[in-house]
């Protein structure tokens, strides 16, 4: 069959691929909608946490989710008046919200609604270092999905330069747990992370713009993320050969050195503060000299004008 | 006064050369690639602060992968234009072209550092004379001597940086663990301390100072008049002109 041939049967098809979820958006968000678009500020909960009730239907809309309806995600929320959600879930989501319900007090079903289309991605991320802090140690300040991609309601392409997790933000994303010194005090997380990275050649490039320059999940991984004294971790011991090798073609275990979050070591300390000392030395060698040549030379100019004839 | 002048005037040019026209080119190269270094490096050295700037300064460079490129041909070319100095050297040495004469040598002699005490109490009024230099003053042989330091220190530094595979082959093993954050460390802090040097040191003594502003021609002529020779550089006058030298003296 040929490409036009082909064209012809699948483009109404795909047309009414775009109109049915909208279709279906119209009939049920709606409902929820005409509320939660117009109610502000925050509800308290029994279990003392505090919700955002109101969302943005524009913002909702424009994002990546807009087209999935309320209950897609909020599956107990079927009645209206919602007092007290009991609409059925499937099996596999509510196992994942008991394991998760330390950190999603108030709709953890929501929270694990996400493995119904992304079960591959919420299952590494179950495995990672993140998410077993939150399933294994139940702790509340491991990272989920909202953690990194922000709002549910508004979550848009990691492309998109607004995106919590775009090459842009992406790493102000990370620092907020990693540039935390209770967090890293806590779980005794490498220090001062967020410093070298901006320091280092990669973090410079990065802030001013170039294109190729990584990001946290460039080395690190995103959603798979490992301790980086878990021998399955990119950064761990010789895997990084293959991980600094995805941009430096050839990376050899001499190489693989450069990049540290390490503080440097007394050699480099030592050497930057030597070398501080000269620049200060000639610099002070130099401005003094320079200024005292001027005033002399006004001075010759001023008040010894008939000794130079 | 006037009589013994004309009659000098026949045997004393008006100008000597002072720098050939390969000397001059390297010149060129020299503070050309110089800098397009410094406009560039400084944007990655100060990327974070002040806010935004920098990144707007790469910009006008064209992006960072851009100005990165211009860093990395304009170094190539100062390391290569060092090397043809070095090499012309040589060979002007290994033809007799030039030979050391401890007068007008640029290597530094104690009696430099006895001409920077000498200029300091002459500053502070505390000597009538200034100091008398050869072909090259010490501010000359400073800022020369400047240039074969930072091609070690920066030059070397930027081409391991430029170039980390290449580099990391020959690196020895037990170097690995700091040798890459000292290099940055070397390239960054001793560019800019050669910027500070250029912009005090040189600027004001060949471009600043009343008696050159806007700057010294001798980049561009090569030559350099005897009055000024006989003025600046009274020991290499004495040496190319001794009997005007003694004529002098007699009076």
């Amino acid at each position: 069959m040929s490409y036009k041939k082909l064209l012809t049967v699948f483009a109404p098809l795909l047309f009414f691929a775009l109109l049915l979820p909208q279709t279906v958006f119209a009939q049920e968000s709606a409902n929820c909608l005409a509320c939660h678009s117009a109610m502000k500020g925050k509800l308290k909960t029994s279990g003392g946490t505090l919700i955002e009730l109101n969302v943005d239907t524009e913002k909702f809309r424009s994002s990546v989710h807009g087209s999935l309806s309320c209950t897609d995600c909020h599956m107990r929320f079927s009645d209206n008046p919602h007092s007290s959600p009991s609409a059925s879930v499937p099996p596999q989501v509510l196992s994942i919200s008991s394991r998760i319900s330390s950190k999603h007090g108030v709709d953890p079903v929501a929270a694990a609604a996400c493995n119904r289309c992304h079960e591959e991605i919420y299952n590494k991320v179950l495995g990672s270092v993140h998410g077993k802090n939150i399933t294994d140690k139940n702790q509340t300040d491991g990272a989920l999905c909202l953690d990194c991609h922000g709002s549910p309601h508004y979550i848009t392409s990691a492309k998109d330069p607004t995106s919590k997790i775009s090459r842009e933000n992406q790493v102000e994303t990370c620092g907020r747990c990693h540039g935390d010194k209770k967090i890293i005090e806590k779980y005794n997380l490498q220090e001062n992370v967020m410093n070298s990275f901006q320091e280092s050649f990669h973090g410079r490039k990065l802030h001013l713009g170039h294109m190729r320059a990584p990001v946290c999940a460039s080395c690190h991984n995103s959603h798979d993320i490992k301790s980086k004294n878990d021998p399955s971790s990119p950064v761990f011991g010789k895997n990084k050969l293959q991980t600094c090798g995805k941009c430096h073609e050839g990376a050899n275990e001499k190489f693989i050195s450069a990049i540290t979050h390490r503080p440097p070591g007394p050699i480099p300390h030592y050497a930057e503060k030597a070398l501080i000392l000269l620049t200060m030395g000639v610099f002070a060698f130099v401005v003094l000299h320079v200024l005292l040549e001027a005033f002399s030379d006004i001075r010759d100019a001023i008040f010894r004008k008939e000794r130079e004839e | 006064m006037s009589q013994t002048n004309t009659a000098a005037q026949q045997e004393i040019p008006k100008e000597i050369e002072r720098f050939d026209i390969i000397f001059r080119i390297q010149h060129i190269v020299m503070f050309t690639t110089f800098l397009l270094l410094s406009f560039t490096g400084w944007g990655l050295k100060y990327a974070h602060e002040p806010q935004g700037i920098s990144s707007i300064w790469i910009r006008i460079w064209g992006g960072a992968e851009t100005a990165g490129l211009i860093h990395r041909i304009a170094g190539i070319g100062m390391l290569l234009d060092f090397i043809s100095h070095v090499i012309y050297l040589i060979y002007l040495f290994a033809t007799k072209k030039m030979t050391i004469n401890l007068k007008t040598t640029v290597i530094p002699l104690p009696k430099d550092i006895f001409d920077v005490i000498k200029n300091f109490m002459y500053f502070f009024g505390l000597s009538k004379e200034k100091a008398r230099f050869g072909k090259y003053s010490y501010a000359q042989k400073f800022d020369y001597w400047a240039v074969f330091w930072g091609m070690f220190i920066i030059g070397f530094s930027g081409y391991a940086l430029a170039f980390p595979m290449q580099v990391s082959y020959i690196i020895p093993e037990f170097t690995t663990g700091w040798i890459w954050e000292l290099l940055g460390i070397m390239h960054s802090d001793e560019a800019l301390l050669a910027i500070v040097f250029i912009l005090f040191w040189h600027f004001y003594n060949e471009h600043l100072k009343p008696e050159v502003f806007p700057m010294s021609w001798i980049w561009i002529t090569g030559k350099i008049s005897t009055e000024n020779l006989k003025h600046h550089h009274p020991i290499e006058y004495d040496l190319l002109f001794p009997q005007e030298a003694q004529k002098d003296k007699k009076e």
